[in-house]
C-alpha cells in the first residue's frame, strides 16, 4: 500500500505470520533457574519444575507454592531428621507449559544444585523433563500429569508417579460415577465426553471410550475445546446428542467455559461429571461456575477429608499464598510429601539414595485420599486412586470409596 | 442451506484420520441446530473481525505488523475487568475508559518503541512489537497472577424461536458494526482520515504535499491500538480472561487481514464472518481442532486465487 522503500506488503505480511505461528505467541517471562547459584551443602534440594507462566501458569504457580509449602512445613518441624536437621531448599524453574522446555528446565535444575525433581503438570512437557531427569540420573517425583505413556513402556529408572494414569482415571470414573448413580437408583445409559484437546484430554478420553461400554455405557459424542475458546459449538452438539451425562475432562478455564454456555442455551442434562476435572474440586471455580454444578459428580486426585493434617495443609496454603488449594495442588503437595519420606529414609542428599529409597518406598503419612503411595517396577504407584466426590453446597465432598467418604451423594 | 430432516448421510471421522470412536457426524442437521451454529458463526465473525480492524489499520498505514496486538487487546480485558470487578463501575461504562487509555498507550508505544525505528528493517519492527507484547503480558502476569478472571456479572442470552443469543457476544457483535462504520466514516469523511488514506497510499508524496507523516503514525498507532482495546474491552462479556488470551485470537486475526485485504475494514469485517463461519462449523463437524484446518485451507485458496484478498485493491499487489 505505502511506496517506502521497494517493497511487497503482503508478502512481509504473510512472511510474519508464519513467523507468528512458528513461535506461537507463547512467549513469556519467567524466574531465571539459574539464579540460585549458591546451595548450601546443609540443605537438599528439589528442583521444582511446572508452568510458572503462560496458559497453566496460574495453576502451575499454585503447584509450585505446594512444593515450597511442604518444604517450609517440614524445615519448621527440624528438617530432615536423619541429615541432622539438614533443611530443605526448593529451586523453582519456569516451562511455561512448553514442551521444548520441560527438559531444558530440568537440565538447568539439576545443574544448580537439584538432588531430586518434581513437575510438570501438562505431560507433554513431563515426558521431556522426566527424559533428562533418567538421563542425568536425577530421581524425578510426578507431581500432577496424566498420560499414559510418560511411565508405561519407556523402562525408566528414576521416575515416579503417585497420581494414577489417565488409564486408571478412566478405569475409576467409569466404574465409580455409574455405580453410584445406579446404587441411588437412577438410570444412566449414554455419555458425551468434552475434552481439552490436547494431550491431557484426549489420553483420558481414550480411556473413557474404552472403559463406559464396559458399564454399558454408550458414547454418544465427543466434542473437543482448545484455549481461549467459547464452549457455545460443543455445548449445542451435546444438547443435540441429548447423552444423560456430559462428562467434562478440562482445566478451569474450559469447565467454566462449559458450564456458561449450558447456561446461555439452557441446557442441563441429567448428570454433569468429571474425569480428572480440577474446577469441580476448586471451591473458588465452583463458586464462580453456582448453581449449575451443584450434584455434578467427579473423579480425580484429592484431598483427603479423613484426615486432619490435610485440613490443616488446605488452610495453612490458603493463608500463605491466597490461592485457592485445588485437587493439583493437593496431589503436588503429597508428591513433594513423597520426596520428603524419600530423603528421610535414605539418609542423603545423593540422587542415587534418594532413587533406592523411591523404588522401596511405602508412604502411608500423606494427604491425597488414596491408600498408602508404593511404586511398582514401573514408577507408577500400585495404589493410586481417584476417588469419587460430589458438589454440594458448592463444595467438593468425597462420596466414594466409602473409606474416604466424607458425605453421603446425594442426587 | 440446512436440511429439515437428516437423510442419514454421515462422515466418518476416521475419514480425517482422527480415532475418535464416536463414529460419524451427520453431514445434513436439524434446522434449529444449523441456525443456532449460524447465530455463533455471526457472533464469532463480528468478534474476530474486530480484533483484526485494528491489526490491518496500523500495517495499511504503517506497514507494520503489530506483534503486540494482542497483548493490547488484553490490556483492554483486564481495564475492564479491574475497573468493574474492582472499582464497581459498569461494565459498559467501562467500555469507552478502556479505549480511550488504550490510544494514549498506543500513542506512548509508539512514541517510546517504534518511531525511533520507523525507517528500520521490518525484521527490526517485528522483534520491538514482539519485545512489547512479552513485556505486556508479563506485567499483567505479575500484576494479576495468570489465573483466569471474569466479570462478577451473568448478562445471559436472549431465546428467540429456540436459537439461544448470549447477550455478552450480542453486545460485542454491536461494537464490531459500529466500529466499522464509526472508522470507515472517520477515514472517509475528516481531513484527518484523509490525510491518514493519503499516508497509506504514499508516504513520501503524503509529506511532499504537507501531512505531517509522523504525526499521522502515531495517531494510526494510537487508533489501532484503541480498536484493539474496544476488541479487549468486550471480551470479558462473554468469555473468561486470562494474560495469554490475546494470542489465541491474534493468529486468525492475522489470516483475516490478508482474506480480507490489507488495509480493508468492511474486508476485516467479511473476512472475520468467513472465519467465524468456518470456525463454527468446523468445529461441529470436525473432530477437535481440526476446524483450524479448514480456516487455513481456506486462506491458503484465497491466497491462490484472489491474493489481495477479498476486498483488497489492486494496490496492495
Amino acid at each position: 500500500m505505502g511506496t517506502r522503500s521497494n517493497r511487497n506488503p503482503r508478502r512481509k505480511f504473510l512472511k510474519y505470520i508464519g513467523a507468528a505461528g512458528t513461535v506461537g505467541l507463547a512467549g513469556c517471562i519467567g524466574a531465571d533457574p539459574g539464579e540460585d547459584d549458591d546451595v548450601d551443602s546443609d540443605t537438599v534440594v528439589i528442583g521444582s519444575n511446572h508452568p510458572l507462566s503462560g496458559n497453566l501458569g496460574g495453576t502451575g504457580t499454585r503447584m509450585d507454592n505446594a512444593v515450597q509449602l511442604a518444604a517450609m512445613l517440614k524445615n519448621e518441624a527440624g528438617g530432615i531428621e536423619s541429615l541432622d536437621g539438614a533443611e530443605l531448599e526448593v529451586i523453582s524453574g519456569d516451562n511455561e507449559g512448553a514442551q521444548e522446555l520441560g527438559g531444558e528446565i530440568s537440565d538447568e535444575l539439576i545443574d544448580d544444585g537439584a538432588d531430586v525433581l518434581t513437575g510438570c503438570f501438562s505431560s507433554p512437557v513431563t515426558n521431556a523433563a522426566t527424559r533428562a531427569a533418567e538421563r542425568a540420573g536425577v530421581p524425578f517425583v510426578i507431581s500432577v500429569s496424566v498420560a499414559d505413556a510418560i511411565l508405561q513402556g519407556a523402562e525408566m529408572e528414576y521416575i515416579y508417579r503417585p497420581q494414577p494414569p489417565a488409564t486408571q482415571m478412566a478405569v475409576d470414573h467409569a466404574e465409580l460415577m455409574p455405580q453410584a448413580i445406579r446404587d441411588a437408583g437412577q438410570d444412566i445409559d449414554t455419555a458425551g465426553i468434552y475434552y481439552i484437546d490436547i494431550d491431557f484430554g484426549q489420553s483420558v478420553r481414550d480411556g473413557l471410550e474404552e472403559e463406559l461400554p464396559k458399564h454399558d455405557i454408550e458414547v454418544v459424542e465427543t466434542v473437543g475445546i482448545g484455549f481461549g475458546e467459547t464452549a457455545d459449538t460443543q455445548v449445542t452438539q451435546l444438547q443435540a446428542a441429548d447423552p444423560d451425562a456430559v462428562i467434562a475432562i478440562s482445566y478451569e478455564g474450559e469447565t467454566v467455559e462449559l458450564v456458561r454456555a449450558m447456561d446461555d442455551q439452557d441446557y442441563q442434562p441429567p448428570f454433569l461429571t468429571g474425569c480428572a476435572n480440577e474446577a469441580l474440586n476448586d471451591r473458588r471455580a465452583l463458586e464462580q461456575m453456582g448453581d449449575t454444578t451443584e450434584g455434578a459428580l467427579a473423579t480425580n486426585f484429592a484431598l483427603d477429608p479423613t484426615n486432619d493434617r490435610a485440613g490443616e495443609v488446605r488452610e495453612r496454603f490458603e493463608d500463605e499464598f491466597d490461592q485457592s488449594f485445588d485437587a493439583n495442588v493437593a496431589m503436588t503437595y503429597a508428591a513433594t510429601e513423597v520426596i520428603i519420606a524419600a530423603i528421610e529414609e535414605a539418609g542423603s542428599s545423593e540422587p542415587d539414595a534418594i532413587n533406592d529409597a523411591l523404588a522401596e518406598i511405602e508412604v502411608t503419612d500423606h494427604i491425597a485420599a488414596m491408600p498408602p503411595i508404593t511404586f511398582d517396577e514401573n514408577g507408577e504407584n500400585e495404589n493410586a486412586l481417584a476417588p469419587l466426590f460430589q458438589v454440594q453446597d458448592l463444595q467438593d465432598r468425597v462420596v466414594a470409596p466409602a473409606e474416604f467418604a466424607e458425605s453421603e451423594i446425594d442426587l | 442451506m440446512f436440511a429439515t430432516f437428516a437423510i442419514g448421510q454421515t462422515v466418518p471421522v476416521e475419514l480425517f484420520g482422527f480415532s475418535s470412536e464416536t463414529a460419524a457426524v451427520p453431514l445434513f442437521i436439524d434446522l434449529s441446530i444449523g441456525l443456532q451454529l449460524l447465530a455463533f458463526a455471526i457472533l464469532l465473525g463480528g468478534i474476530y473481525g474486530l480484533v483484526a480492524l485494528g491489526l490491518t489499520m496500523i500495517f495499511g498505514v504503517m506497514d507494520v505488523i503489530n506483534f503486540a496486538h494482542g497483548a493490547l487487546m488484553v490490556v483492554g480485558m483486564y481495564a475492564v475487568w479491574w475497573m468493574t470487578n474492582g472499582l464497581g463501575l459498569n461494565p459498559f461504562l467501562t467500555i469507552p475508559i478502556a479505549v480511550a487509555l488504550l490510544f494514549v498507550f498506543g500513542v506512548l508505544i509508539h512514541l517510546t518503541t517504534i518511531a525511533p525505528i520507523i525507517d528500520a528493517s521490518q525484521e527490526n519492527q517485528l522483534i520491538v512489537t514482539f519485545g512489547v507484547l512479552l513485556i505486556i503480558v508479563s506485567t499483567i502476569e505479575i500484576a494479576f497472577s495468570a489465573d483466569p478472571q471474569s466479570l462478577d456479572i451473568d448478562l445471559g442470552s436472549v431465546g428467540i424461536a429456540g436459537i439461544y443469543l448470549p447477550e455478552g457476544q450480542l453486545y460485542a457483535l454491536v461494537f464490531a458494526i459500529l466500529a466499522v462504520i464509526v472508522s470507515w466514516a472517520f477515514l472517509q469523511y475528516t481531513q484527518l482520515g484523509r490525510a491518514i488514506r493519503g499516508t497509506a497510499d504514499n508516504r513520501d508524496a503524503a509529506q511532499y504535499v504537507g501531512i505531517n507523516v509522523p504525526r499521522i503514525d502515531y495517531l494510526t498507532f494510537g487508533l489501532g491500538a484503541a480498536l484493539a482495546g474496544l476488541a479487549g474491552a468486550v471480551i470479558p462479556l462473554f468469555q473468561q480472561i486470562n494474560p495469554h488470551l490475546g494470542d489465541a485470537y491474534l493468529i486468525n486475526a492475522f489470516v483475516i487481514v490478508v482474506l480480507g485485504g490489507l488495509g480493508s475494514f468492511p474486508g476485516a469485517l467479511l473476512g472475520g464472518m468467513i472465519i467465524g463461519f468456518v470456525h463454527v462449523f468446523g468445529q461441529f463437524y470436525l473432530p477437535g481442532s481440526g476446524y483450524q484446518i479448514a480456516i487455513f485451507c481456506i486462506f491458503i485458496l484465497v491466497l491462490l486465487l484472489k491474493p489481495s484478498g477479498l476486498l483488497g485493491g489492486d494496490s496492495n499487489e
